[in-house]
């Protein structure tokens, strides 16, 4: 018996293949995001002129990260993606579970309605949100005439209208890998539930959510990364009092003096944060998984 | 004593009617079959019971108590279901002890009764690993473990061996009624396949068409089934039509036309005495015909037929016949028991003689072939005589 053979010619060959048609994918990762990285990292290293950089290394960027200066836009942009993602979570989860019970045919109609949104440019439809939320928008003309209220309401420029419109965007990132396990959910599984005595909530937490957590892991990823970056959504319909991490980034490049080594740092210190919280969730859902092994 | 009632229990699923009225009383203790075609309405009966579906009409009671709108979770019925349902998240031990969990059982108690129960259905040794790691077999016994552990009044089993190869459904069977025996509760079985049903049942309920048919011990209802469809779905059989010539106290005689211009004469014993002269249906089993080359000595030619062979199906623990008398084809299982030990083996095309006894000959009802459909007619090689006789 052979203890392990040589790879056979067609393996190296496959093997080459597969070198050979991954390359340009690998270039394309090499030269716009690797090199593109390394310059940031460089940059954030170097001393701020008033247009660009003087290439004298200096820490004062990451000095005036880590002595909280910056602790405001972070903890902001935190308590937003956190936010985002709960509510994405608590209105996405009901909507899922019925387009994974509803028949067939109306499954695939409601499906395309969740990705609708999508063929219309994000921009447009943030704005579309300006005009039904501003002063003398649609949603305060309504309101009016219903008598709800006798003055407009200020929702645009709130951090309201930053939350709404932020879960409004995200809500399809959480619903469609929801929808996803629960679609392959077993539903005879709660009528054993039920049978073995537990009411309809018993049953939804011991068997439904437990059988969704992957998709409650992969949509919590799909949405908490991005809306820690907010940048687009805040500045179109947020307010100049809070400021996410994404506008300061934003702000020490476009406004003069300019800070490049300043907004370098910003963007590696939200990287690194972000990575940080792969690897928190990439450890639970380890930890998930171990508990499905074998012993 | 009674444990489940139903009292014309129906349910409606928009325009189709799947169960249909139907009354029965299931006695403390019995295990009891639902047996009939797929879409015959025993499982929406069984869901009912359950509490998975709410009778359109009627009432259930369990007990004294009517269970008709109560939930499942409230009832004292647990199911084993067909696919079994494990939870698959959870270890062997955990499913057993959801149940319990859910009754905020002591944490000491619910150990002891999980060993007790894993160890009633022999599965002890695997209590730490997950369903998606052992056999059907093994599936199936945790879902009994499952359901048994909270002491339920009645056990409904939803097809509960369809899952399985026929070695292991067989030996399951024979495992079920050891533990109905140790258990001693109501089981309620429900079952397309009528060899569970007979070989397991205390009585069972033949349905058909959301309606039962014919309810009773399983050799009642297969040596008096009560009617066509009842001896039509269990067992094989041969359906013969003829006129009643005389009535007697258990018995009738009949002349029945063999299709091919010759007419014979039989005996034929009954459960509701037809009138003289009427036109009746009866099932004669094929295992109780006698074949044979050599006419039988006997008094008198009736209930005896001379045949041909027309076909021969040898089947391991039986041959089955096709023998052809006049234009009718009667089937005849023989089992190889050698008693001659010169016999010769019966042939294509031999002429042979059919006898059996009198009161194997069971008259179902007066022109009963008319109840089944074409396609059931045309399973039992009955559909070229009854099309006939409804041209005619």
């Amino acid at each position: 018996m052979k203890a392990k053979s040589r790879p056979s010619a067609l393996e190296k060959r496959k093997n080459l293949s597969s070198w050979l048609l991954s390359l340009p994918a690998l270039l394309w990762l090499l030269c716009f995001f690797l090199i593109p990285y390394l310059i940031v990292i460089i940059y954030s290293f170097l001393t701020p002129d008033i247009y660009d950089v003087k290439f004298e290394f200096s820490l004062a960027a990451y000095r005036q990260v880590f002595s909280g200066g910056y602790l405001r836009p972070f903890f902001l942009s935190f308590k937003l993606a956190i936010y985002t993602t709960l509510c994405c979570l608590l209105l996405g989860f009901p909507v899922a579970y019925y387009i994974a019970r509803a028949r067939e045919k109306l499954k695939n109609t409601l499906l395309i309605f969740i990705i609708i949104p999508f063929w219309t440019n994000l921009i447009i439809r943030i704005f579309s949100w300006r005009i039904f939320l501003s002063y003398s928008g649609v949603l305060n003309g309504i309101l009016m005439n219903m008598g709800v209220i006798s003055q407009p309401l200020e929702i645009l420029r709130t951090d309201l209208a930053v939350i709404l419109v932020m879960v409004y965007v995200y809500l399809p990132y959480m619903i469609l890998p929801l929808y996803s396990v629960l679609e392959k959910l077993d539903f005879t599984l709660l009528n054993a539930a039920m049978d073995l005595g537990a009411n309809e909530v018993k049953a939804f937490f011991s068997i439904t959510l437990p059988l969704a957590v992957e998709g409650i892991f992969a949509g919590t990823l799909l949405v908490f990364i991005p809306a820690l970056g907010a940048y687009l959504i805040p500045q179109l319909v947020g307010n100049q009092r809070s400021l996410y991490v994404g506008q300061v980034i934003t702000y020490k490049i476009k406004n003069i003096p300019r800070n490049w080594p300043m907004a370098s740092a910003l963007s590696l210190t939200l990287l690194l944060l972000v990575a940080l919280m792969l690897l928190i969730m990439y450890g639970l859902y380890r930890r998930h998984l171990a508990r499905r092994q074998t012993q | 004593m009674e444990d489940i009632v139903l009292e014309n229990v129906s349910k409606d699923f928009g325009v189709f009617t799947a169960v249909d009225g139907v009354s029965l009383t299931i006695h403390s203790g019995e295990l009891f079959s639902f047996l009939g075609p797929s879409g015959c309405g025993k499982t929406t009966l069984l869901r009912m019971i359950a509490g998975f579906e709410t009778p359109s009409g009627g009432t259930i009671r369990l007990g004294n108590q009517d269970i008709t709108d109560l939930p499942p979770y409230k009832r004292e019925v647990n199911t084993i279901f067909q696919n079994y349902s494990l939870f698959p998240h959870m270890t062997l031990f955990d499913n057993v002890a959801f149940g319990l969990r859910i009754k905020k059982t002591p944490k000491a108690e619910i150990k002891d009764r999980v060993r007790e129960m894993l160890n009633l259905v022999k599965m002890e040794d695997q209590a730490n690993k997950y369903p998606d790691q052992i056999s059907g077999g093994q599936k199936q016994r945790i879902a009994i473990a499952r359901a048994l552990i909270n002491k339920p009044r009645v056990l409904l089993l939803d097809e509960p061996l369809a899952a399985l190869d026929l070695k292991l459904r067989q030996h399951m069977l024979i495992e079920l009624m050891n533990i109905h025996d140790a258990v001693g509760i109501t089981f309620i079985y429900v079952t397309h396949d009528q060899g569970e049903a007979m070989g397991i049942s205390d009585r069972l309920a033949v349905m058909n068409q959301g309606k039962i048919v014919q309810e009773g011990p399983p050799d009642d209802i297969y040596e008096r089934p009560l009617s066509i469809f009842s001896a039509y779905f269990i067992g094989e059989t041969n359906f013969i039509t003829g006129q009643v010539k005389a009535l007697y106290d258990d018995y009738l005689e009949l002349v029945c036309d063999d299709g091919g211009g010759k007419s014979f004469e039989l005996d034929c014993s009954f459960q509701h005495a037809p009138a003289v002269g009427s036109r009746v249906t009866f099932s004669l089993r094929p295992e109780k015909i006698a074949i044979s080359r050599n006419k039988p000595r006997a008094q008198d030619d009736i209930n005896m037929l001379k045949g041909q062979i027309e076909d021969i199906l040898y089947l391991g623990s039986h041959t089955q016949y096709i023998v052809r008398v006049g234009k009718l084809k009667i089937r005849v299982f023989s089992q190889h028991k050698r008693v001659y030990f010169d016999d010769k083996a019966l042939d294509w095309e031999e002429k042979v003689w059919l006898f059996w006894h009198d009161t194997d000959t069971w008259m179902i009802e007066n022109d009963a072939l008319e109840q089944l459909t074409e396609a059931q007619l045309s399973e039992s090689g009955q559909l070229s005589r009854a099309l006939k006789r409804r041209g005619s």
